[in-house]
């Protein structure tokens, strides 16, 4: 091999190596674990998009600190992070179960309520989950619905009910919207849908009742698109969907995009009535942090009403934060989906983890799922 | 490997020193890049999963019961247990040798181009194969999903000629040709240029003398070009086979609800189940693939004597 061969092929190699790790990496990531932990840094680990600039910069003022954050887009990515040795940490925004895992795991600082004055601002509804009881490690700050977003105009013309997961599950329905659905990319969202639909709880463990949710699955599936965790937002607003499984703060977005550039459509959302899945994030302070004192002043300016309302008017997120009411667009205060009322409230759950076995026994089902 | 012995063995007279100099960088390399981490994705392999991701402890934890701490054979009893995971094996194996094999009827002819066109234009052409690698991966992906859109000018323009002649309407984006037109877009290059490489070495005399024979056109490219660029066909495989086995980002985005393969199935276990020794073993088994066609591409190589000219 001559010279000039070799160096063409390594350059091709390296090339070739370094392009699927583009997909999920942080540029901050060095940050967090060589700056000296002297400055006024806090560090914080949080969801994609998910804090208002405008409140951030705010925050900065206030506090004379910085705020540095690293992002995530999904609770296993950000948990097999800090399983992978990630430390720095100072606040995190895990939801629920992964709240529960932490905890379990001793990685959290129990928080200092004394520094929170507004902590009295969170609706009691949200306080003392089974995640946390006594809230002593959490402070909700945010939640969302799994639901069914839909094109308006179109399930009105096709005479398709928008209120049900049999929506996404029969057949009947679904042979008049096949290619224009699609259903979530996550093995816990989509057994709850189907577990749900089946009148089981979306925690539900028995192998008898995952086996009939995966044959409803499976059977549905060939009228499915595609699963789809992001690029639903976008094909909705759009109108390449017109049914999708997703979150409903996406929902929000996709509504937003689709009326900003004036499409002939509308964008609307709604939980089923069978029920769905509630996911309430809450900030908690990571043990790896240094900066505790800058922590709880960051949490308590977010519990703050404006602040946090500024959130919800963003993203179109619940809000857990009674103080924030008056802050928040009316509509969306309006919006059930986004503010369930209490029978809505009533049918939701939030998940929780699995044990190994029943995890491997699940994925093993996911992937039969997703070859068959 | 071998090629470093046989650079051992030619320099016994030389200086020791200049020898360790020679083969050291490329020794340290394979340990660190290959053998490190290979031992450690066995080792992950034979361990239970941690109960919040991560690992379980090797030594049982003071006061816990012994079951789910130490090493077993778990993963691969698991893996073994049924036959959904070998099926995802052979239709990534199928995807990735379909990818290459349209990569290959496609760079050839183009690669050709490049070689015989006039030395002036050839750097230009270069560039211009690897000019898309300038842009972001996902930005190029997403433009794809936007061009096989259902709403998109190019699905209108198909379906509308598969409506004239009676044919039902094609969904593009969110199917396997979605997925095999993005797995060749992006791999593309690496096809093109070491075939160039090749192909811009063969001395234009071997042609003449050919023709001078009476060897027609077909006859010239059969017997002469194509055995004497299989190095660089070979070459080119492996580097479109290796990286699309796996690839997961590309099934994900642009694939439908079928389209798994391994390498979404291994990213499942660390960032969706929790399960790094079963996604190890995924991965040994799966290294083990891709070192075998290494190993094989090697032999083919030698076999079709081609090295030779090569060197």
């Amino acid at each position: 091999m001559s010279f000039q061969n070799f160096y063409v092929t390594m350059f091709v190699a390296i090339l070739s190596f370094s392009i699927p790790f583009n997909t999920s990496g942080s540029d901050q990531e060095e940050n967090t674990n060589s700056i000296a932990r002297k400055e006024n840094i806090l560090y914080l680990f949080n969801w994609n998009h998910y804090i208002a600039p405008g409140t951030v910069k705010r925050f900065e003022r206030s506090c004379n600190c910085k705020l540095s954050q690293n992002y995530y887009s999904d609770n296993e990515e950000m948990l097999a992070k800090l399983a992978a040795g990630a430390t720095g940490y100072d606040l995190i925004v895990p939801t629920g179960n992964a709240v529960d895992s932490l905890i379990r795991q001793g990685a959290l600082k129990p928080l200092n309520k004394s520094l929170l004055s507004n902590f009295k601002n969170i609706n009691p509804t949200h306080l003392n989950t089974k995640f946390d009881p006594g809230n002593i490690y959490s402070v909700p700050y945010a939640y969302t619905l799994t639901l069914l977003g839909f094109n308006q105009e179109k399930m009105h013309d096709l005479g398709l009910p928008t209120d049900t997961w049999a929506i996404i599950f029969e057949p009947r329905y679904l042979e008049k919207i096949k290619g224009r659905v699609t259903v979530l990319d996550s093995q816990r969202e989509l057994m709850a849908a189907a577990l749900r639909y089946l009148s089981y709880s979306a925690n539900d463990t028995n192998e008898e009742h995952w086996n009939q949710a995966k044959e409803r699955i499976i059977r549905a599936k060939p009228y499915w698109a595609a699963f789809s965790n992001t690029s639903y937002i976008r094909e909705l607003a759009v109108g390449n969907l017109w049914v999708a499984h997703g979150y409903s703060n996406d929902m929000f977005q996709a509504a937003l995009d689709a009326k900003r550039t004036g499409r002939k459509f509308t964008i609307n959302y709604s939980t089923p009535k069978e029920g769905g899945v509630l996911a309430l994030d809450s900030i908690v302070v990571h043990k790896s942090g240094v900066r505790t004192d800058l922590a709880h002043q960051f949490i308590n300016f977010m519990l703050d009403g404006r602040n946090s309302a500024e959130l919800t008017n963003l993203i179109g997120s619940g809000n857990p934060n009674m103080d924030a009411m008056k802050f928040i667009q009316p509509d969306i205060i309006r919006n059930n989906a986004v503010f369930p009322d209490k029978d809505s409230l009533a049918k939701l759950e939030m998940l929780q983890d699995f044990d190994r076995n029943q995890r491997r026994l699940l994925s093993r089902l996911w992937t039969e799922i997703k070859l068959r | 490997m071998r090629v470093l012995f046989l650079m051992i063995k030619e320099n016994t007279n030389g200086n020791r020193t200049a020898k360790w100099l020679m083969i050291g960088p490329p020794l340290l390399f394979l340990l660190i890049f290959f053998v490190v981490p290979s031992l450690i994705m066995i080792v992950t392999s034979l361990r239970y999963p941690g109960e919040f991701g991560g690992l379980a402890p090797i030594i049982t934890p003071a006061g816990k019961v012994s079951d789910g701490y130490g090493l077993t054979l778990e993963a691969y009893q698991f893996l073994l247990s049924n036959s959904l995971y070998a099926e995802i094996f052979l239709k990534s194996f199928g995807v990735a040798a379909v990818t290459t094999l349209i990569c290959l009827i496609m760079s050839y002819p183009l690669a050709l181009l490049i070689t015989r066109s006039e030395k002036r234009f050839r750097n230009l052409m270069v560039l211009l194969v690897v000019l898309p690698l300038a842009s972001n991966f996902l930005v190029r992906i997403y433009a794809w999903m936007i061009i096989l859109g259902p709403e998109s000018p190019l699905s209108h323009l198909i379906n509308t000629i598969l409506s004239v002649l009676g044919v039902a309407p094609l969904t593009l984006l969110f199917s396997p040709f979605a997925v095999l037109v993005g797995m060749v877009y992006v791999h593309l290059p690496f096809m093109v240029l070491p075939l160039y490489t090749n192909l811009e070495k063969h001395d234009p005399v071997l042609l003449d003398a050919a023709q001078d024979l009476g060897a027609t056109s077909w006859q010239r490219f059969w017997k002469v070009t194509w055995p004497l660029s299989l190095p660089g066909v070979f070459a080119g495989s492996a580097l479109v086979f290796i990286p699309v086995l796996g690839m997961f980002a590309i099934p994900e985005m642009l694939g439908g609800t079928g389209d798994i393969l391994i390498g979404n199935l291994i990213k499942d276990q660390f960032l969706g189940t929790r399960d790094w020794p079963f996604g190890s073993a995924l991965s040994i088994i799966l290294t083990l693939a891709v070192l075998s066609i290494a190993g094989l591409t090697a032999w083919f190589t030698r076999q079709s004597g081609g090295m030779k000219y090569a060197e």
